[in-house]
This record gives structure tokens, C-alpha cells and sequence, in this order.
């Protein structure tokens, strides 16, 4: 049983040819920036004009409509979503409650972020009573209904904004605190942690130099899956009435006082609607194609 | 160095005392299953310059050993026994009390360098960390210092690599830089914790040689923690056999591979595939597993497994004994001058 050079040959000839199989390979590479560069440029258009748009008085005021052009409908002139049923700007409701969205959810996330950041990391780093102690009483904040804990922030808090934020932290910070601890510990026991504290490095320096910078991913894409939760809550609270109180725009209040005129004038409602979708599907896409392109689990 | 060695030395009898001395070392950790015992009463000197291997099988308890030295061990463990360092006892320090002994007198250089870099840091930034926590140096000095350290572990081009990311380099340029964090405080002991294993040969011989040279140029110690047998025989003056938890065979390394004594120490030479050796014959492992530390045999751990146990061995433990000058092993029935081969 020889086996000549020539069958050898034979085969090692295809391997260059299976390797034009590259352009699939940078194929690949594309959807996987695409996962990320898609969602992310529509939310960077979401927010380009819901913030700096207004800016250049180009859009009407979202309040104090005139009663000669209520109830307009898609696409009537200088009001491109039409107008409610006071007269006001659909668009600049939308551009206006949709500041209020990503207001609420940025600063529930940077609220969950650093507090629950710092507690999961401290939790983390130090072990022992501390942290049976703080996840604890964490986990008895997570143990609630988020919905229900937050509806009770609010109504006993009354309707506002800067309101609905605190509520929705009382939810996020228990969450951060979580996965902040989970990627301290994972990173605790690294060998180049051991490696700082072997060198005499300090506490506080081996946190934020060594393990806040290798937890950032975890947390960021977290944050982001986060922040469309959040959008969502808070569209619901002001659904409620627990949010935004209503001569002020936000998406859930526009779903809420469209919703009476339903069938008469849908798009009352379709149209924050599909703002709310479109915002939260490209925050969760952007998340997963972050965390896919970190190697986040 | 010499300026930290005068400081260190109180009322130094006749005999100079070692830099570090371990006796009676015993590490138990407590697990849900019981206690585990990992380390059962070591004791073993390093003197200044010189180059000790600790050699072992998974879970013999050479890791747990170093960590012990060094103070890193988890907080389920629990130490006894005693460890000095120019005198000074490091067992039951804080680990406020422990920073200025990590670093300046002991390091470490660990098994993955893949692992034991920061990711997120540039390597020189690291490099320049590790002086900076002990050194009172500015940023610009602590950056020359590392740029030095650098090319002391011959990292090519350090001027430019001071600014690179851990996977922008080699494996081999990881522990090079692993090396240099160890070295940023000159410390005097440096310990490898199987620094080379997860290296290719040609890179691990390259490492080893470096660390010799530094051996030479900074008068460091050298304690060796390896599975290798060969590697040991080629870099270390001594040699420890360590078996679950025990000490079983100590000596110089010229005259341990002159004549074995412990038949575990043989078992571990003998698995040592040979270039000489008849071809396509079964290489000889040690058969049976190592016993379990959590609970203390009564004879001798290597009885179940050893070729030539007698009754003795199962009744009662071998203690280590100096049987010769340097020779040190824990065996009733230990080989002769000539190992008679195994069978």
C-alpha cells in the first residue's frame, strides 16, 4: 500500500482552490459590521433629529396647535405625519417625546451604570459579609415585578419626568449591580489581577485600571439591551399616566391619547408606535452586534 | 540590593540566615466536601542566586506551595507552619502588611501568559505600574525604567512596543513582558510557576535561558515550579520531588539523576520519553492516581502505586530524612546507588 507523491499532490492541489472561499469569509465580515453599523446609524439619525433638528426652528412648536389644522392627514403640507386632534404637530411630538425617551433612558443607564457598577464591583472585589449582604438586598429589588415596583415609585412620587427616572433606576441598579459583579468576579481571579496585587498594586487602582476597563464591554452591551427596556417602561408609565404629564409630548402619552380615536384616525397611534419599535429593535440589534463583535457571552 | 539586604539583617547568628526559609508549611483549605489538605509540612531553603525546582503532578501541591510564599492564596485557605524571608515571618500578615514584600522581594511569573497581561493596557504602561507602586518615581522615570527593563528581557524594539497591546505580541514576547512586571521592583526571589509550560519547546528553552541571564546579572533567586522533570534537571542546582502534599525527594540535581532513591521520582524519570529508547514500545506511565488529600493516609501516599511497596509502607509514613549530605528522601526501602530498572 504505496502511496505515490502524485495522489498527495492530488489532494493538497484543491486547498488554495477551497480557500477562494474567502471573499464568504469577508462576506461575513461585512454582515457582522453591518449588525453594528445599520442600527447604529439609525439611532444616530433618531437622534441627530430629535435633539439638534429642532434646533434650527425648522420644526413647529409640539404644543398649542391651531384648531384650523387638527386631525390633518400623512403628508400634508409643513405637517408630514399630520396633526392630532388639537392641532399639534405629529412629528414634532414625535421629535420631542422621543427626547424624552432617550433622555430617560440614557440617564437610567448611566444611573445603573455607575451606582450598580460601583456596588457589584465593590461586592465583587471584597467577598466576605459585604457582599451576602448588598446582593441581597439587591436581589430583593429584582425579586419584584419591575412594572409594579416602578408603577409604585411613580405614584408616590407623582408624574414627571426626572420621576420616572428615579423609578426606573430602583431597576437598573440592582440589574448593573449583577453583571458588574459577575464579569469582577470572572476578572478577579485572572492571572494578570493576581499579577497587579503580586506587585503590590493598590485596591482601588487594580479596580479601575485592571477591571473596570475589561468589564466595560459586558456592562456597555448590557446597557444598551437595557436602555430599549427602559424606553419601553417608560412608554408605559406614561401610557398610564404615571409619566409625562400630557400637554408635554412623549411617545407613550401620544399612544395613550391616540388611542380613543383608534379607528378614526390609526395612525394616532401607529405612528409613536412604530417610533417605539424601530428605537428598541435597533437598541437591542446594536447590543447584540456589539456583544458578538466583543465576544461578550 | 544591597542597600535592602543591610537594612534586613538584625542579629544574624554565625551562619548566615537564608533568604527565604519555609518550615513545616501546611496549607488546608476548607471545601464543602471537608478539609482538602494540599500541602502537608514542607520545608526548604532558597539561598541568594540559587535555583530551586519544585517538580510534582497536578495536584501534588507545588502551586499551592508558591502561592504560599507569595501570600495569594484564596481566602478558604489556611496556613500554617512557617515562612521567612531574611528573617522575617510572612505567614499571618495582612495584605496591607504583605505589599511591601510582594514585589520588592518576592515575585511571580505565571503559567498563561496570555492570561497574565491586561488586555486593556499598554504592556509599557503595565510595566511602568508595577514600578511605580513601589518606587518613588515620576511618570517619565518609571517609563525609562520600563523601556530598560524591556530590553533587559530582550524584547526587540522597546521603544516602540512600550505603546503596543498585549495581542499585538508573540506568546513567548507576552512572558518577556510577564518577566519584566516581575522584575520592575528587583525583587529577590523570583518564583515561575511552570512559567514556560504553555510555550512551544523552542521558546520555553528561549525563556529559561533568559532567565538565567537575568539570574546572573541581578543575583536573583530562582524557584522553579514545574511538572518537568528534564527542565528541572537542566536549569535547577536542586531538586524537590513533591507527592501529595509531601516532600518525597530532595537533592542537588547532578547527584539525584546520578542515582534515584524515591521509586516516585523513578516512575517520573522513567516517563520521560527517550530518544535512545527501543522504538514503538509502550512508554511506562505511573499507573493508579494520586491519592486523595482530603483525607491523611496512614502509610505512605505513593504505597497504592509504588513497585516496591512492602507492608511497611502502608502501616507507616516514611518521614524526610537527610540520609546523606544534601540527600534528602522519604522512603523505608529506598533504591541503591544503582537503580535497579523498574519493573
Amino acid at each position: 500500500m504505496s502511496v505515490p507523491a502524485a495522489d498527495i499532490l492530488a489532494t493538497a492541489v484543491p486547498v488554495p482552490a477551497a480557500s477562494a472561499g474567502e471573499p464568504g469569509a469577508r462576506r461575513r465580515g461585512v454582515l457582522r459590521s453591518a449588525e453594528i453599523v445599520i442600527p447604529g446609524t439609525v439611532l444616530l439619525l433618531l437622534l441627530f433629529f430629535c435633539f439638534i433638528w429642532p434646533l434650527f426652528g425648522m420644526v413647529p412648536k409640539p404644543v398649542g396647535g391651531l384648531l384650523q389644522t387638527t386631525d390633518l392627514p400623512l403628508f400634508s403640507s409643513g405637517h408630514i405625519f399630520g396633526t392630532d386632534i388639537v392641532g399639534n404637530d405629529i412629528m414634532s411630538r414625535i421629535l420631542y417625546g422621543g427626547r424624552v425617551s432617550f433622555v430617560v433612558a440614557a440617564a437610567v443607564q448611566v444611573i445603573g451604570l455607575t451606582i450598580g457598577g460601583l456596588l457589584g464591583l465593590v461586592a465583587a472585589y471584597a467577598g466576605g459579609w459585604l457582599e451576602a449582604v448588598l446582593m441581597r438586598v439587591l436581589d430583593v429589588f429584582i425579586a419584584f415585578p419591575s412594572l409594579v415596583l416602578v408603577l409604585a415609585i411613580a405614584d408616590g412620587l407623582g408624574p414627571s419626568e426626572i420621576h420616572v427616572i428615579w423609578a426606573l433606576s430602583a431597576f437598573s441598579i440592582p440589574a448593573f449591580a449583577q453583571v458588574s459583579r459577575a464579569a469582577a468576579l470572572s476578572l478577579r481571579d485572572r492571572p494578570f489581577v493576581v499579577a497587579a496585587r503580586l506587585s503590590g498594586t493598590r485596591t482601588w487602582r487594580i479596580m479601575f485600571t485592571h477591571l473596570v476597563p475589561n468589564m466595560l464591554p459586558q456592562l456597555l452591551t448590557f446597557s444598551l439591551l437595557g436602555a430599549s427596556i427602559t424606553i419601553i417602561i417608560e412608554g408605559a408609565l406614561d401610557f398610564l399616566g404615571y409619566g409625562i404629564p400630557p400637554p408635554g409630548a412623549s411617545w407613550g402619552n401620544m399612544i395613550a391619547s391616540g388611542q380613543s380615536y383608534i379607528s378614526v384616525y390609526p395612525m394616532l397611534v401607529v405612528v409613536p408606535s412604530l417610533f417605539l419599535l424601530l428605537t428598541t429593535i435597533c437598541l437591542n440589534l446594536l447590543g447584540d452586534g456589539l456583544r458578538s463583535r466583543w465576544g461578550v457571552r | 540590593m544591597t542597600t535592602t539586604a543591610d537594612a534586613a539583617l538584625p542579629e544574624v547568628p554565625l551562619r548566615p540566615s537564608p533568604l527565604l526559609e519555609v518550615s513545616d508549611l501546611r496549607v488546608t483549605f476548607r471545601t464543602r466536601g471537608g478539609q482538602v489538605y494540599a500541602v502537608q509540612g514542607i520545608s526548604f531553603t532558597v539561598e541568594p542566586g540559587q535555583t530551586v525546582a519544585i517538580i510534582g503532578e497536578s495536584g501534588s501541591g507545588k502551586t499551592v506551595s508558591a502561592q504560599a510564599v507569595v501570600g495569594i492564596l484564596p481566602r478558604t485557605a489556611k496556613v500554617s507552619g512557617s515562612i521567612k524571608f531574611k528573617g522575617d515571618e510572612v505567614v499571618g500578615r495582612s495584605e496591607h502588611e504583605l505589599r511591601d514584600y510582594r514585589g520588592r522581594c518576592v515575585a511571580m511569573v505565571f503559567q498563561n501568559p496570555e492570561r497574565s497581561l491586561n488586555p486593556t493596557m499598554r504592556i509599557g504602561t503595565q510595566i511602568a505600574e508595577a514600578i511605580q507602586v513601589h518606587l518613588p518615581v515620576d511618570k517619565d522615570e518609571a517609563h525609562k525604567r520600563a523601556v530598560e527593563l524591556m530590553r533587559m528581557v530582550r524584547l526587540p524594539a522597546p521603544e516602540r512596543r512600550f505603546f503596543e497591546y498585549p495581542h499585538q505580541l508573540s506568546g513567548g514576547m507576552r512572558q518577556r513582558v510577564v518577566i519584566a512586571i516581575a522584575l520592575a521592583c528587583g525583587p529577590s526571589v523570583l518564583i515561575a510557576d511552570e512559567a514556560t509550560t504553555a510555550l512551544d519547546v523552542t521558546t520555553q528553552a528561549q525563556i529559561m535561558d533568559l532567565l538565567m541571564e537575568i539570574q546572573q546579572e541581578t543575583g536573583t533567586a530562582l524557584l522553579m515550579i514545574s511538572h518537568d522533570l528534564g527542565l528541572a534537571a537542566s536549569y535547577a542546582e536542586e531538586v524537590m520531588v513533591m507527592y501529595a502534599g509531601k516532600v518525597v525527594e530532595r537533592a542537588p540535581t547532578k547527584e539525584l539523576f546520578a542515582g534515584v532513591r524515591m521509586p516516585y521520582t523513578q516512575a517520573l524519570l522513567d516517563a520521560i520519553p527517550r530518544i535512545e529508547a527501543e522504538p514503538h514500545v509502550l512508554l511506562p506511565v505511573v499507573g493508579g492516581r494520586p491519592p486523595d488529600l482530603s483525607e491523611i493516609p496512614t502509610g505512605c501516599p505513593f504505597a497504592p502505586r509504588c513497585p516496591a511497596v512492602q507492608q511497611d509502607c502502608r502501616e507507616q509514613a516514611p518521614p524526610l530524612r537527610q540520609h546523606e549530605p544534601g540527600r534528602w528522601w522519604a522512603c523505608w526501602h529506598p533504591y541503591k546507588k544503582e537503580p535497579s530498572s523498574h519493573g
